[in-house]
């Protein structure tokens, strides 16, 4: 007997899932890549940007450095270089994956799409920042202040990124604009396949080094094969120490997976230094 | 127009020095309320102390305290109308008033609180109501369940203005009055089904569910928002008559009414106080090691254990108080169970809020601070001036305290 039975959920046609990882070995701090996170998202400049909590930036350019940093001697001190933006975060209960900051909104202004990416609809925003209260990453910034584009740089806007008004929540979105812009530009040539479409967000195009790559985590011959990082000793996720345990102890990983939803981010760090790992993964002392 | 200037004077002079100069403090406050709000509602959020990563401050504070301690309206509603604990009706005006205006100055807040006041509606035109039935976001749910439990306040709110002797003249309030009294227990059971479900979410439900963050997540925070309204909020709706019975030097209310609703709240503090230490011992033992924290990293910074600490000991003071009947009849020591209930609960509110932002996120980072600047607190003061003109406006001129209609105002009769 044959017959359809109509499946229950919606099945996507995406295959990708976008993902990044971040060697820190090779990072080196210049910041180019917020540099151009900044100029290719519209980011508004200030004549004094010195207050720090109120900045808006989607990517942040952390400082870590080692416990000892007060008492150390010349040559002790160690420095890292973080690029941190939002985390794409997937959520791991699995009847009901959501990242952390999607569920809590109460007007629907964010959400995840089928690629992984979590959106933000400026223009649906209340601006109540219970997203940002839920965010364990501090990626999402809001406009305490309405944006202001000094002198010529409003010449230089991004007419693909909407301008956000005061008292909104934004957010990095993995430059998912330039992927449709991608879409479109292939589309144009006649090809529809939306998994053909590859692209590379402005922060990763920026980096000198290569530090940081880009690509879809489900793909065995993208740089970021998600099964690949998870076996790679140097990667660790941002406040995420449950990963250590999945090899280490597997029944206590099962036991917390059961009680506490992890945010389950998308972007990787590598490393070699055991302090940083240390410090990345969690709170626990090295 | 020339009557009415004739009339504040004759009324303004009718007021004590003492009187007048607390007047002349609430006005000044509320004026102070009415340039900072232009000032936040037309230039921004940009003139608070509140960041990136203190998301949310003194004006949230003040809608968890206000809908806490005025969901003893919903509490007190259930025992007189549903449970039928009749020695309450004297205090009920008062208590329907109470929960009113805490609704009420919870959305004034809320309005200035939010980035983009001018889409507040978007809240019921684009709801987060998720997959099921029931809404996805605790926020939603909160929007939600405010107004329909705002609009069951006023509804029993009404016939307090229309029992005034001048409008009771006229048949038809007189009778839409009457009607709408009947109807009473219908409102209360219905307020005590909104009012459970938005002291959870709003209280503890909104930051339990913040799996990702150690400072906030645990589960069962929803009940324990729901306990605290009761007993805080009860305690509330003893605190304010007695202060305004106080000061008009009048019974307000028959002891019994006090001694009645202040057993509830001293049975519900012993609840709260348990809940609260399971709270804390599921938080040192499953939540902050979930997180990788140790209790002490978890309860430290600047809204840590000192808040905890204040919180449990001053709820041990109405315990103790109301649950032993030769203390609770004793005047001073039932105020200061009083006064210690509502800041029990207050304080809780505080370390929700406070200390759940302070717990830093990473591991590099320490405790953060949030101080609020001068347009946070006038806004969040003149709030509560409003409240308590409010409040002294219908005690003035309606029948607020119908026991006192019943005893000939009870003059001299100070309870002080």
């Amino acid at each position: 007997m044959s017959g359809h039975v109509a499946p229950k959920k919606k099945v996507s046609d995406m295959k990708r899932l976008w993902g990044m990882a971040i060697d820190l070995d090779k990072c080196t701090g210049c910041g180019a890549c917020q540099v151009a996170c900044s100029q290719e998202n519209n980011m508004p400049i200030f004549d004094d940007d010195s207050d720090l909590p109120k900045r808006v930036v989607f990517l942040d350019l952390m400082k870590v450095t080692n416990d000892n940093d007060r008492d150390a001697k010349f040559g002790d001190v160690k420095v890292a270089y973080l690029p941190k933006m939002c985390m794409q975060c997937a959520g791991n209960d699995p009847d009901d994956p959501q990242p952390p900051c999607v569920s809590v909104c109460p007007v629907v202004a964010t959400d995840v799409g089928d690629d992984g990416v979590v959106s933000q609809i400026w223009s649906r925003c209340i601006g109540c920042r219970y997203c940002q209260a839920s965010c364990p990453y501090e990626a999402r910034v809001f406009n305490w202040w309405k944006p202001r584009y000094e002198g010529s740089f409003k010449e230089g806007l991004n007419p693909d990124v909407s301008i956000a008004s005061r008292g909104t929540v934004v957010k990095c979105t993995f430059c998912s604009h330039i992927w449709k812009r991608e879409r479109d530009r292939l589309i144009a040539k006649g090809v529809t396949d939306i998994n053909a479409v590859q692209y590379t967000p402005a922060c990763v195009a920026a980096c000198p080094t290569g530090a940081m790559v880009f690509g879809d985590l489900k793909d065995p011959q993208s740089p970021v094969y998600e099964e690949k990082l998870k076996r790679d000793p140097r990667a660790v996720r941002l406040v995420h120490s449950i990963d250590a345990l999945r090899d280490t102890n597997p029944a206590e990983y099962e036991r917390r997976t059961k009680i506490k939803n992890y945010p389950n981010p998308k972007v990787w760090y590598l490393t070699s230094d055991q302090w940083l790992r240390e410090k990345l993964s969690g709170f626990k002392k090295s | 127009m020339k009557n009415v200037i004739e009339w504040i004077k004759n009324e303004w002079n009718s007021y004590s020095k003492n009187m007048r100069i607390a007047l002349a403090v609430l006005f000044g406050l509320v004026a102070l309320f009415g340039i900072f709000a232009i000032q936040i509602l037309f230039w921004g959020l940009g003139y608070t102390d509140m960041n990136n990563n203190f998301a949310m401050g003194i004006w949230i504070i003040g809608d968890l305290g206000l809908v806490a301690l005025g969901g003893g309206a919903f509490f007190t509603g259930f025992f007189l109308y549903i449970l039928r604990v009749d020695k309450l009706e004297p205090l009920i005006n008062s208590t329907v008033l109470l929960g009113f205006m805490c609704y009420l100055f919870t959305f004034i807040l809320l309005v200035f609180d939010i980035g983009q006041p001018l889409r507040a509606w978007f809240g019921y035109s684009y709801p987060n109501w998720g997959p099921g039935l029931m809404p996805q976001s605790m926020l939603t749910e909160v929007v939600w369940c405010l107004t329909f439990y705002f609009l069951v306040l006023c509804v029993e709110l009404i016939p307090i203005p229309l029992k005034h002797k001048i409008v009771d003249k006229i048949p038809f309030f007189h009778y839409f009055g009457h009607y709408l009294h009947k109807l009473m227990w219908i409102m209360a059971a219905v307020g005590t089904f909104l009012s459970f479900f938005h002291q959870g979410s709003l209280g503890g439900g909104m930051w339990g569910v913040l799996y990702a963050k150690p400072g906030w997540f645990r589960p069962h925070y929803f009940f324990l928002a729901i306990v605290a309204a009761t007993a805080g909020g009860t305690s509330f709706m003893m605190l304010i008559p007695k202060i305004a019975g106080r000061i008009m030097k009048k019974e307000v209310a028959p002891k019994e009414s006090f001694m009645t609703l202040a057993r509830i709240s001293g049975v519900m503090f012993v609840f709260y106080l348990i809940f609260r230490g399971y709270d804390l011992y599921s938080l040192f033992n499953t939540y902050a090691p979930l997180a990788d924290r140790s209790y002490a990293d978890i309860l430290g910074g600047y809204y840590g254990w000192w808040v905890v600490i204040g919180e449990l000991l001053l709820c041990l003071v109405p315990i103790v108080i109301f649950n032993v009947k030769k203390l609770r009849e004793q005047e001073k020591l039932h105020f200061a169970g009083l006064v210690s209930g509502v800041a029990a609960i207050s304080l809780s509110k505080v370390e929700a809020v406070l200390h759940g932002f302070s717990v830093p996120n990473f591991s590099w980072k320490g405790f953060t601070a949030y101080n609020p600047t001068v347009q946070e607190w006038f806004i969040f003061l003149g709030s509560l001036a409003c409240m308590t003109l409010i409040y002294m406006a219908f005690a003035r001129f309606f029948p607020l305290f119908p026991h006192l209609e019943k005893g000939g105002h009870g003059e001299g009769e100070a309870t002080a």
